[in-house]
This record gives C-alpha cells, sequence and structure tokens, in this order.
C-alpha cells in the first residue's frame, strides 16, 4: 500500500521534473530534415578507408558545413559510409556539392599545353599524348588533366609534371575581391620547407623556363582538374620569390565558385575520395506539410483512443490515458534532450514509430484490465483481483515487450538511414511504457481499488458486476 | 469499428456485442481454424503467385535512380511529361499524390541532370526551385540496404526464436514464425496485387507489422500456458479445449488493442492521404492497417492453430484425446466441447501463489508438461 503510493508519487515526480528541466533548460525536439527541409547525403568511399581516414574525413567535413552556416549540422559515419545531414540548409544542391568534394589541390608546371579545338582532326600521335589521364590521378607522375570552359565543356589540355605542392602545403585560403581581377582565392602557404618554400622552388624551374616547366606556367589542380594554370613573369633576370600570401588562384571564379574554392581549401583536403551513394533534398514547405499531417495525426488518433479508452473502461481508461500522457511527458523530455545535446533529430520515421506506439502502450493497459475483468467474473472481489491480476498481466507485458525491443536492437544495430531512426523511437516507447506501466498503472489502480465507492462499484471500472448465474449458462 | 470479434459474434449468437463486454462469448475457435487454415492458404497462393507473377513496384531506394516531389496543384501527368522532354527525364515515371503533389521517378544520377530536371519542374508548378524535393540513390547503395534489411531479418528471426522458446516452450516459437511469416506474405502480397510502391517508409512498416504480430502471439500464447497451467491438472481436457477457452478469454483484449492501434494509424492515414498530401504517413498508413488486421487475425488462428496442433500429438494429449474419445463425451461433428466453468477457474488459487510467488517462466512450463498427472474419476456429469 504504502510502496504503491511511494510508485505513483516517485514516477509523476520524475515525469514533472523532466518536464520542468526541459522547459527551463529550453530544450526543444530537433526536427529532422524531412521535417523541416533541408538536405543530406550519403557519402561512401571510393576504396578502403580506415576509420582513421574516415574520423578525418568527418572532421573536415564539419569544418566545412560550420562554414557554411549551416544550424544544426549532423555529420556522422555508419559502418563504412559517411552520413552528413544539414537541416533547414538553403541552396541545397550547392552545400551537398560542397560537402562530398575531396578539394585535392595540387601545384604542378606545366609540361606543354594544347586548346580542344586544335585537337580536331589531328594525328593519332598527338591525340595519344594528349590522351586524359583517368581514374586516379597520381601525385608524382606526368598526368593529362583538362581545364573546363563555363559550360563544363573542356577548353585546354594540360600535360603536366609531378607534383611540387600540395594541398597540405596550404595554411588557409580566403575569397577576396580585386576590382581587375575579379573574385578569387587567396591562399596562405606554410612558412619554410612544408610549403612556401616547395612553391618557390617550382616557379624558380618556372622561370627559368628549364627542362621541367618548359611553359613557365604553374598549373593549380583541384580534384583532378587544373583552375587555371598562370605563368610565372620572366621580366627579370633573378627569380624573386613569393612571399607566403601572395599569390592569388583566379579562374575565372564567379563569387560563389571563389567562396566554395576557399572554403574547401582552408580546411583541406579529404583523405580519400568520397562518392554520394544516397542524396535527398526536402523543400521546406513539404517537411513542414509532413510534420504538421503527424502531428495533427498524432492528436486526432489520441484523442479517439482515449474516447473509446473511457468508454469501455471508464475509470480504468482514465488511468489508461494518464499513464499514456506521463510516459509521454517522459519521452518528450528524452526526445528533446536527445536533439538538444546529442544532435539526435526526430524523423518522419521516428514520428510514425511514435503513433504506433501509441497503440502498443494502451496494449499494455488492456491486457491487465482484461484479467482483472476475468477474475471478477469468475467471482473475486474487485480488491482482490486487483493484487492477484497485476503481476500476471504484467508477466505477460514484460514478455511481449520485450519481443519488441529485440526487434528495435536488432533493426538499430544492422539497419541504415530511416529504419534506424524508427528502431530508436520503438525502443525508447517501448521501455518508457514498461516503467509506466510497472510504477504508474499498476500501483494507481491497486491504490484505487481501496478507495471506498469504487471497489464496492465494479461497473465504474469498466467492470461487469458478477453474474448471479454461471457464466457461459446465459442463452 | 468493432473488427473481427463484433461480426463473429453478432453473426452467432443474439446479444453477442453484450457477453463480449461481459466476457461470457462461447467461440469455438478450433472449428474456425478449419476455415482461416483455407482462407490463410488461399491469401498465402495468391500472394506468392502474384509475387512471383507481377512482382512489387521497387522504389528508386532500392534499385537506384532519383525521384522528384513538387507540391503542383492541378497539373496533369501529361503537362509534367511535356515540360519534361528536353531533360532526358522524358521515360520517367510521373505519379500524382494525394491530389497535389507531382511525383516523378527516373534512372538518373548524375548532379547536372537531376538538377536540370529539378528546374523544369519547379518552373512548370511556377515555384522557385527550392520548392522541389529530390532524393537520389547510387544503384550499389540500394542493393546495401537491402542486403541490411535481409539480414536485419534473419537475425531477427533467430533471437526472437530462441526468446520465445526459452520464456515460452520451442512448439510456440515455431508457431509464431509460422504467424510472422504468414503475415509478411500476406502483406507483401496485398502489396503486389495492388502494385502500390515499396519504399522505405513501407519496409518500416512491414517490420512493424512483425513486431506486432509477434507482441500479440506472446500476449495470446502467454495466456494459453496461463489456463494450461490451471486446467490440465484436471486432466479432462485436450490442448485444443484448453485453448480455445484461452483465446475466449484473450479474445476482447485482442479486439481492444486491435481498435486502439488501429484508430491512430487510420488517422494517420486519412489525415495523409485526403487533408495535406503527406505522402509518406500514407505509404507508412496502409501497411500498417493492412498489417495490424491480419498480425491479429494470425495471433489468434494460425499461430494458436499451429502450437494446437503440434501439442495434441505429445503422448500426454493423445492419451487425454483418446479417454475422452472412449467415453463418447466429444463429439466432433458437434464442434469442441468447452471447458467447464468449475474447471476454467478451478486451481486459480494455486495459481496465484505460483503467479506471485515464483514468476519464473520455468515454473509454469513445469506445471504444464505435469499434464500427464493420472485422470481423477468424475464426480457429476457437468453440461
Amino acid at each position: 500500500m504504502r510502496r504503491k503510493l511511494v510508485y505513483v508519487i516517485g514516477i509523476v515526480a520524475v515525469a514533472a521534473a523532466g518536464v520542468v528541466y526541459t522547459l527551463v533548460a529550453d530544450n526543444e525536439p530537433l526536427l529532422g530534415l524531412d521535417l523541416q527541409g533541408g538536405a543530406s547525403v550519403v557519402l561512401e568511399p571510393t576504396r578502403v578507408a580506415t576509420p582513421e581516414e574516415l574520423d578525418v574525413a568527418v572532421e573536415i567535413i564539419r569544418n566545412r558545413v560550420d562554414g557554411l552556416g549551416v544550424a544544426e549540422p549532423e555529420i556522422s559515419t555508419q559502418g563504412a559510409n559517411i552520413l552528413v545531414q544539414l537541416p533547414g540548409v538553403d541552396n541545397q544542391q550547392r552545400a551537398l556539392d560542397l560537402v562530398g568534394q575531396t578539394a585535392e589541390l595540387r601545384f604542378r608546371p606545366v609540361l606543354s599545353a594544347v586548346s580542344e579545338d586544335s585537337l580536331d582532326g589531328a594525328d593519332e600521335a598527338l591525340l595519344e599524348s594528349f590522351a586524359l589521364s583517368e581514374g586516379d590521378v597520381a601525385a608524382d607522375a606526368e598526368v593529362v588533366l583538362p581545364q573546363y570552359d563555363d559550360d563544363r565543356s573542356i577548353a585546354l589540355r594540360y600535360v603536366l609534371g609531378p607534383t611540387a605542392v600540395a594541398g597540405d602545403g596550404l595554411e588557409g585560403a580566403v575569397a577576396q575581391f580585386h576590382s581587375f581581377i575579379g573574385w578569387h582565392v587567396a591562399p596562405t602557404f606554410k612558412p619554410g620547407a612544408e610549403g612556401i618554400d616547395l612553391f618557390n622552388d617550382v616557379s624558380r624551374r618556372c622561370h627559368a623556363r628549364g627542362s621541367s616547366c618548359p611553359t613557365g606556367q604553374v598549373a593549380i589542380e583541384l580534384d583532378n582538374e587544373v583552375v587555371s594554370a598562370p605563368s610565372v613573369q620572366a621580366d627579370n633576370a633573378i627569380f624573386e620569390p613569393f612571399e607566403r600570401d601572395s599569390i592569388t588562384i583566379s579562374g575565372g571564379f564567379s563569387e560563389q565558385r571563389a567562396r566554395d574554392v576557399a572554403l574547401v581549401l582552408d580546411y583541406g583536403a579529404l583523405p580519400v575520395e568520397l562518392e554520394a551513394q544516397q542524396s535527398q533534398i526536402v523543400s521546406a514547405s513539404l517537411g513542414t506539410d509532413a510534420l504538421s499531417a503527424g502531428v495533427l495525426a498524432g492528436i486526432i488518433g489520441l484523442a479517439l483512443v482515449s474516447a473509446y479508452l473511457l468508454i469501455y473502461y471508464r475509470l480504468l481508461g482514465l488511468v489508461a490515458i494518464a499513464s499514456l500522457g506521463l510516459s509521454g511527458a517522459m519521452l518528450w523530455t528524452i526526445i528533446a534532450w536527445l536533439g538538444e545535446s546529442q544532435g539526435l533529430a526526430l524523423t518522419l520515421a521516428g514520428v510514425t514509430g511514435l503513433i504506433v506506439a501509441i497503440g502498443v502502450s494502451v496494449d499494455s493497459n488492456v491486457v491487465y484490465f482484461e484479467h482483472l475483468k476475468e477474475d471478477v467474473r469468475s467471482g473475486r472481489t474487485l480488491r482482490s483481483a486487483v493484487d492477484r491480476a497485476f503481476p500476471v498481466a504484467f508477466a505477460t507485458i514484460l514478455k511481449a515487450n520485450f519481443a519488441s525491443l529485440i526487434a528495435a536492437a536488432v533493426l538499430y544495430f544492422l539497419t541504415v538511414g530511416q529504419v534506424r531512426g524508427f528502431a530508436l523511437y520503438l525502443g525508447l516507447a517501448t521501455i518508457l511504457d514498461l516503467l509506466a506501466t510497472y510504477f504508474f498503472m499498476g500501483p494507481l489502480i491497486g491504490l484505487m481499488s481501496r478507495v471506498s465507492g469504487l471497489y464496492t462499484h465494479p461497473s465504474r471500472f469498466g467492470i461487469p458486476a458478477p453474474p448471479a448465474q454461471q457464466p457461459g449458462a446465459a442463452s | 469499428m468493432c473488427l473481427a470479434g463484433g461480426s463473429i459474434v453478432t453473426g452467432r449468437r443474439p446479444g453477442g456485442l453484450r457477453s463480449l463486454y461481459r466476457g461470457e462469448q462461447q467461440i469455438d475457435f478450433p472449428r474456425l481454424w478449419r476455415r482461416a487454415l483455407i482462407g490463410s492458404l488461399a491469401a498465402v497462393v495468391v500472394s506468392v503467385a502474384s509475387f512471383g507473377i507481377r512482382g512489387v513496384d521497387l522504389g528508386i531506394e532500392f534499385e537506384g535512380g532519383t525521384s522528384w516531389e513538387i507540391p503542383a496543384p492541378g497539373t496533369s501527368v501529361a503537362e509534367a511529361r511535356d515540360a519534361l522532354g528536353g531533360t532526358g527525364a522524358s521515360d520517367a515515371k510521373i505519379q500524382t499524390l494525394g491530389g497535389d503533389t507531382l511525383r516523378v521517378r527516373a534512372d538518373i544520377e548524375g548532379p547536372e541532370a537531376v538538377d536540370s530536371v529539378r528546374r523544369a519542374l519547379a518552373e512548370l508548378a511556377g515555384v522557385t526551385g527550392d520548392e522541389v524535393s529530390v532524393t537520389t540513390v547510387g544503384p550499389s547503395w540500394g542493393a546495401e540496404i537491402t542486403a541490411k534489411a535481409r539480414n536485419a531479418l534473419l537475425a531477427f528471426f533467430a533471437l526472437i526464436a530462441v526468446y520465445i522458446a526459452v520464456r515460452l516452450e520451442w512448439k510456440m516459437a515455431v508457431g509464431a514464425l509460422v504467424a510472422v511469416v504468414h503475415d509478411i506474405v500476406v502483406s507483401v502480397g496485398f502489396y503486389s496485387v495492388f502494385q502500390f510502391e515499396i519504399t522505405p517508409a513501407t519496409v518500416i512498416a512491414f517490420l512493424t507489422i512483425m513486431g506486432y504480430s509477434l507482441y500479440d502471439t506472446i500476449v495470446v500464447y502467454d495466456k494459453v500456458r496461463e489456463v494450461v497451467g490451471r486446467v490440465s491438472a484436471t486432466g479432462r481436457y485436450t490442448y485444443t479445449e484448453m485453448m480455445n477457452l484461452s483465446l475466449n478469454q484473450v479474445l476482447m483484449r485482442s479486439v481492444n488493442t486491435s481498435i486502439t492501434s488501429v484508430i491512430p494509424v487510420a488517422s494517420m492515414l486519412i489525415i495523409g492521404s485526403f487533408v495535406l498530401g503527406a505522402v509518406t504517413l500514407q505509404e507508412f498508413a496502409v501497411a500498417l492497417v493492412v498489417g495490424i488486421v491480419v498480425g491479429t487475425y494470425s495471433s489468434l488462428f494460425v499461430a494458436a492453430a499451429v502450437v494446437a496442433r503440434m501439442k495434441e500429438r505429445e503422448p500426454a494429449y493423445v492419451e487425454i484425446a483418446e479417454r475422452i474419445r472412449l467415453r463418447g463425451a466429444s463429439a466432433d461433428s458437434e464442434g469442441t466441447r468447452t471447458v467447464a466453468a468449475d474447471d476454467a477457474v478451478l486451481g486459480s488459487s494455486a495459481a496465484t501463489k505460483r503467479s506471485t510467488a515464483a514468476r519464473k517462466p520455468a515454473s509454469a512450463a513445469r506445471t504444464s508438461t505435469a499434464a500427464a498427472i493420472p485422470p481423477r474419476p468424475r464426480k457429476k456429469k457437468k453440461r
């Protein structure tokens, strides 16, 4: 008796404390991008990557996303893949392109160059020597790379020498505007032998127009294409070394392109090339529609279920509704906390999981109530039936809910994407249902059965009074 | 609204709903099993045949490709097809969903091509490109998640079988798995027959059906074990007869749970499809409504029947059945004998002690194997 009271008061206090905490801390559920609009992409390495490489890639992507100014990005590894979720991001396609870009920057001496037009009808030997390098371009060998024009068709082909400096020689990069050259990227090299010395070394060779750089041009290569190939001016007989921050990369950039290039250079190249396996862009209006539909469906569903429970089980129904409300309050606290501190978003799949959980939670009550009715039918008083039926019913509920938990756990650990979110919230709702049943619903009905005026009137509990004649004997 | 229970009962006896509410209904489940067997067999055959002949309509998430969705009230499929003429998506699959959402799916993955379709659709609907939702899936990705889902399913079946075998008994594990497979086959068959598209949302729904069906079956089995633990001490009833009593006792719980589970899902379906055009909700809800109805049915009619059939072959129950037959107390043509009311409550105080003192499953399992105790002489004839 006393223990029951402690249980009921205890769990109500816990739930209330959770709600107060959520309100005070101003926690709000973080909505997934399918509920508020946004973009997501699953990136898969094109070769087998080590966990360390993936971690580095995640870190770099996170920096890039922060550079874009996305409010609450979620970037994580799932198995061998990287999942990037950008809720509420503007200009979604650009964001996705930027996130997955390898951003492998290389400075190479230009051995020779030819315009695409002049290759028209050229002899085979020439075509052969300007055949574009395929696949993963070797860093320290001669390669042939294209330069594209604004329409993304090839304008020039370059034969390039081995890499002189790579992106890791940079300290940072910014986009700048100059009235003469327009938007361009201004990188800052690392000091000494790690950065600027290497760049000056290749520049000196090009200045000399030696055999390793006969054209005098230094090509700037980003992700296997030439951005631009400026000449090292040979006006002065003596080569003057460049300062760390006096180099600009100009390639007829638009403002956005300049900013994007600067952003990816600033945070360095990904350690492994990534390929988009699945990308999703959800418009903000579609997401909001889905959210309001889900919420409306939940409210209407709950209202109808409550009405049914009240009509069928009367006072017991009221307890069931209170129990549902209690686990709902705890659930809200947890979802809000997960969103605020763990960056875990509630997706549409999660919402549907929760709507389904309404039915399963109500079932815990129904199992118990039907046990009660049956015991009263077989001649027990309500009071003794309450004490007897709860352990039996709870054992059933525990068995059945445990099966749901197994399902949730298997799905959570063995699948990806939406199914995972569903499993998480199904599991969560199931555990809370068990808590609410054991600490709230059961003890509360135990207490109510002792209130005079209630136990003498089982019909107020939606339980028919024990029949006078033998059950089953009625025609 | 009162689903299966209402129609069965009102059809069988006057004032059925009232007796159902009071828990006094006496439905002859074993007799219904025979009809259910025919119905289930037919449904499974149709499902498998349809799956074999027509297959299922897999979404781009499984096969690779791109899907665009855009709110475009009043735009016809033909207009959309015209608008896509120059984009390389001219042979795309175009649907209108929920009245005002246009969905285009095509086997295109390149960013430029995807973007050109996006712009064409935005222009068609007179909105900005940001209003178009786009999902692109690489072909290997689809194969990967399908493989993952299949592995998860197999692991789940194995775990759940072990779990039920340990907590209940292995024959029940067999019955539960038969029921779940039945549900999944019939649900997938439903999707195949009507050629509804299978999306990740549908897969989630199927998984839910699975979980729901198992949950329901375990509740039913637990009741059966409780009743058998109590009634079998009399040694007078076959397993099927005790099963029948259990099912009658658990019926209202099954009906009520189905109703309270279907209500939220049905509101999802109605709101999703008619009011707001929220497509995912709608896809999800269709599978769930089918699954909940089928799941409730299968735990009462498939899972129970399988276990009863298996248990009747145990020597102890063969003996009881033989004795009853010799005494001529049972006439198969008249349907299943009901367990007398006194026997049904008999030993319930002992059951109380058992269940409160030691609720370990093992203790109850021992009780049910003790069903082979010698029969008591009948004191007087009941009903």
